[in-house]
């Protein structure tokens, strides 16, 4: 084997690994991702309500794992959004479902006390957690 | 007693009196699209929220920007820490008013056809844009949908002359949401 010939061949592999691990990684699979916090809906949304800048840098693109009870729900094509109960009349915590696994059910219950985990994205009305998988 | 009932009576025609209305919604889907020689950049966020003050005109828009998701994680990855610097400016957000509000019957079935005028804020800065919208109110349900063009140079949005060919100068940007009556 010439030394070119050799030299081509690290470098498509070197491509071939880039291609794979790099340019085409798969986005974090939520259904093993470790949780970096596990914390109450109530505790969650008061962090983001009484300091929003310590909030974020602690929880934004964390995985957090959060508890409560359910405010509603939606389930359509459109949306897949569980919102947890916080303590506060307006604001909740919206846990959007992960589109790239198969949710474990559709159906809740309003009331029903529940876990998910995901992406926190940081606070609007609600504290939003995309990518959501129940526990 | 009676003045109670009376009173109880006008506040209850005034809550559902439509035209007096704020309407708002924390599903707004609020999506992008560039397409360069070389590459098709798309994301989308499904949790925009939007209040919207029937009598006013005024609406307002915020989205947060961790929440877009791209079909591509690298993609994602660079859109976050290198062009938007969601860290740093992690909302954008959209004030204004609809520029004739009267053009909609709020109480009636209809496709109207406005203009929103207000401040964009995206990456930390803020222009004021002057944008065509739609609402379409359907038995007592509100949409509303907007679909505007962005210069990404505009927003303080720099683009490494590597990847120039890759990525647009402009960008369109689509939202769409289904208001509720807010109580």
């Amino acid at each position: 084997m010439s030394k070119g010939l050799r030299i081509l061949l690290i470098l498509l592999a070197v491509a071939g690994v880039f291609y794979f691990f790099v340019w085409d990684k798969p986005h974090k699979d939520m259904g093993s991702a470790r949780s970096d916090s596990a914390i109450s809906a109530n505790a969650l949304y008061q962090a983001f309500d009484s300091d929003e800048t310590t909030a974020q840098s602690q929880y934004l693109d964390k995985v957090v794992e959060v508890t409560g009870k359910i405010r509603s729900y939606e389930m359509n094509t459109e949306v897949q959004k569980v919102i947890l109960e916080t303590g506060d009349i307006l604001g909740g915590v919206a846990c959007e479902l992960d589109d790239l696994v198969a949710p474990k059910r559709t159906s809740f219950q309003v009331g029903e006390q529940v876990t998910f985990k995901g992406l926190c994205t940081g606070k609007l009305l609600d504290v939003v957690l995309v990518r959501c998988v129940e526990l | 007693m009676r003045f109670g009932i009376l009173l109880l009576l006008t506040l209850s025609l005034l809550s559902t009196d439509l035209v007096a209305q704020k309407w708002f919604t924390r599903d707004g889907k609020i999506s992008f699209f560039s397409e360069a020689p070389l590459e098709k950049i798309e994301a989308e966020n499904s949790s925009g929220t939007s209040v919207l003050d029937a009598e006013s005109g005024r609406i307002e828009f915020a989205v947060l920007i961790k929440g877009f998701q791209f079909e591509s994680a690298l993609m994602q990855e660079h859109f976050n820490e290198n062009y938007m610097d969601s860290d740093k400016f992690p909302k954008s957000t959209f004030k204004g008013y609809i520029e004739d509000p009267e053009t909609i019957l709020w109480d009636q079935d209809g496709e109207y056809e406005v203009s929103v005028k207000g401040d964009l804020t995206i990456h930390g800065v803020t222009k004021e844009v002057s944008v065509p919208a739609s609402f379409s109110m359907k038995e007592g349900s509100l949409s509303g949908n907007c679909t505007f063009v962005v210069a990404v140079a505009d927003y303080d949005i720099k683009i490494p002359k590597l990847v120039r060919e890759n990525i647009a100068k402009e960008v369109e940007i689509s939202v769409q949401s289904d208001y509720k009556i807010f109580q």
